[in-house]
């Protein structure tokens, strides 16, 4: 049993500390500083993530995604073939993103995230994971003006994702995550999303994970084993009837375990987080578990997210004693 | 026929950002930051009158944030610390800790002090029980609805309030009701309590969602007129209309606040006379699709002048 997260930690602290990325922002904007000076502060910034989720005793951890401004446009500013639009809302939350629009063919033409990768596994002594927003979750929060056919488009964004999971391969990257929340807002479409990963992950050696939340997997358990990647990792928190779903069938594969609720301030105590550890315990061996809150961190504020995961730790070091893993 | 206001927010001048800065570290004194937070709402007040609106806003200058605001002077919350909303901005979330209540009126004396100053209507405003419900975290009430409806009740008095100090408009702020349609019975629920009895024009403000799974129930919100976020989705939702006729009066928004760019008069010309093909023009209102205070003062006033005239040519062409 490791413990993990799953994607973006809040970028800015709240005073004393200062908001340093957002400073440099507003700065960047008004035209004080330059690009590269705003790129040395994301690099400071993103070590600085990298500090305090080794602190919190997090083992394999990400490189906060700093640099994304959210989970879309940072990878369709990268693939030829997509302007970027107006803001949107991102899901059921009230935070918004900038809609990307496919205008035409999209091609991959170099890699988006594996310099980020290599930054981030330097000035880290724990293993840093990559994160990919899915292709099939692209898709879907993108706007379609080319191909105007969904399974063309998924399949498209399959192609260029898998170029650049190769280049992160290639920089030795122990993880790769694909997060894939909006096919829970559409199950049917479970054998595009199927078909989508299997080209990604079909020429890949390293290790695969696939993150389904903000809700349970009622209707895909069990095919979602079917899905060629070495984790799966689900909700329990908003999809708390996950623990339920999972008793119909051994589950076959490493369980990405999201227990701690990234979207709610309200702290967990060491004794759920035992429990319910003791709860999977019953259907998944500990030895293919790892904990983490059941979605990215940046929903919260930066000092509660490390108090949440610090109680993350503590809970799965009890956890630990408590049943001999 | 064809009525120019706004949303509410107005950009805030430099001096009033800096004056924040300084009393949010206790270099001023809060008489000090009111003092400014007047100056600044009478500037809006005359820039609004010189532009020629019809019915006038406060410009929420006071306001940190449309949730943090009403968080800071009720009781059973507190703020839990920056969160990011998109881009670089953060807002001061609220975490609801006990039961939430009224300590007393909360916008009724910038009211009375905005509509002290001009002959024209200003509308009574604050953000409605769905969206508090929503925009802040819940560490006590067991379920979202028990939360609503506490907001509600409170909120009902403050509508009272700006009632009885004379508002003829009230207008309840719920951006977040298309966040989940499943919950859209719930919004209807909380504002029902709120508007309960009033007299004054009643006015929902709703922006940033997929309209198309809240619509026609949107219509059944229990308020005289909804202001809807159009122009930044290329008025899209006047294809819905056309299909279900919109049944209140329809704030119509003509402007992108989220665009630095400024709206030619014949875009926004265009898009007033798309609506005028599926809602007359009596149950029309024209403003922004939402709140100003993103952009920079100036933008705002170049943006606002183009609405204006723009309804003015429409009005013409009309007569
Ligand atoms: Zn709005």
């Amino acid at each position: 049993m490791i413990t993990t997260v799953i994607g973006n930690y809040p970028k800015i602290p709240n005073r004393p500390r200062p908001a340093k990325l957002r400073n440099a922002i507003t700065r960047f904007d008004s035209g004080e500083i330059t690009l590269k000076d705003l790129k040395g502060v994301e690099d400071e910034v993103t070590l600085e993530v990298i500090e305090e989720q080794i602190d919190a005793g997090v083992e394999l951890i990400t490189d906060g995604m700093i640099r994304w401004e959210d989970g879309q446009t940072y990878l369709a500013r990268g693939i030829q073939g997509f302007s970027i639009n107006g803001l949107i809302r991102y899901f059921d939350t009230n935070t918004y993103y900038r809609q990307p629009v496919v205008e035409g063919d999209l091609e991959w033409v170099g890699p988006i995230t594996a310099r980020d990768y290599e930054f981030a596994q330097k000035g880290s002594k724990s293993p840093v994971k990559a994160v990919l927003t899915g292709p099939y979750t692209l898709a879907l929060l993108s706007k379609d003006e080319h191909y105007r056919d969904r399974k063309r488009l998924v399949m498209a964004l399959a192609k260029s994702l898998s170029k650049e999971a190769k280049a992160l391969e290639e920089r030795g990257v122990p993880w790769i995550q694909i997060d894939e929340p909006a096919l829970l807002l559409n199950k049917e479409d479970f054998p595009l999303v199927l078909e989508a990963i299997g080209e990604i992950t079909q020429d890949l050696q390293v290790k695969s994970a696939l993150f389904l939340y903000y809700d349970d997997i009622e209707g895909l358990y069990p095919q979602i084993l079917q899905l060629p990647v070495d984790l799966i990792g689900l909700d329990f928190v908003m999809g708390e009837k996950n623990f339920e779903i999972l008793r119909k069938a051994p589950f076959t594969k490493s369980l990405g375990f999201g227990i701690i609720d990234a979207r709610n301030t309200k702290r967990e105590t060491v004794e759920e987080i035992v429990e319910k550890i003791g709860k999977i315990r019953e259907i998944v061996p500990l030895d293919r578990i790892h904990v983490s809150p059941n979605c990215g961190l940046e929903f919260l504020p930066r000092e509660v997210a490390y108090e949440k995961l610090v109680l993350m730790v503590k809970g799965v070091n009890k956890a630990k004693e408590v049943y001999h893993a | 026929m064809l009525e120019t206001t706004t949303i509410g927010s107005f950009p805030k001048p430099d001096y009033i950002k800096k004056a924040r800065g300084q009393f949010a570290r206790g270099e001023i004194s809060r008489e000090a930051l009111k003092e400014l937070e007047k100056k600044a709402t009478e500037e809006v007040i005359r820039t609004q009158e010189k532009l020629g609106l019809d019915i006038l806003v406060d410009g929420e200058i006071y306001r940190g944030d449309m949730t943090t605001y009403f968080a800071e002077l009720m009781e059973g919350l507190e703020i839990s610390g920056l969160v990011r909303s998109y881009g670089n901005r953060y807002y001061r979330k609220p975490v609801v800790s006990g039961p939430v209540k009224r300590r007393g009126p909360m916008t009724v004396d910038w009211f009375l002090y905005a509509q002290g100053l001009t002959k024209k209507p200003v509308k009574g405003m604050f953000t409605g029980p769905y969206t508090m419900t929503d925009w802040s975290f819940n560490e006590h009430y067991p379920t979202r609805r028990d939360l609503v409806l506490d907001f509600a009740h409170q909120l009902h008095e403050e509508a009272l309030d700006l009632e009885k100090a004379g508002a003829q408009y009230i207008q309840i702020d719920e951006p977040a009701i298309s966040t989940r349609p499943d919950e859209i019975d719930l919004a209807i629920e909380g504002l029902q309590i709120v508007t309960e009895g009033l007299r004054a024009k009643t006015i929902t403000h709703i922006c940033y969602g997929d309209f198309e799974k809240v619509y026609p129930r949107i219509l059944d919100l229990p308020v005289d007129q909804i202001a809807l976020e159009m122009s930044n989705s290329g008025y899209d939702l006047l294809r819905l209309i056309e299909k279900h006729p919109f049944t209140k009066e329809l704030g119509l928004g003509a402007l992108d606040v989220h665009s630095h760019v400024i709206e030619t008069k014949e875009k926004v010309k265009e898009g007033i006379k798309q609506a005028l093909e599926v809602i007359p023009p009596e149950r029309i209102v024209v403003n922004p699709d939402c709140g100003l205070k993103t952009r920079t003062p100036e933008e705002a006033i170049e943006k606002l002048k183009v609405m204006v005239e723009a309804v003015g040519e429409v009005r013409a062409e009309l007569n």
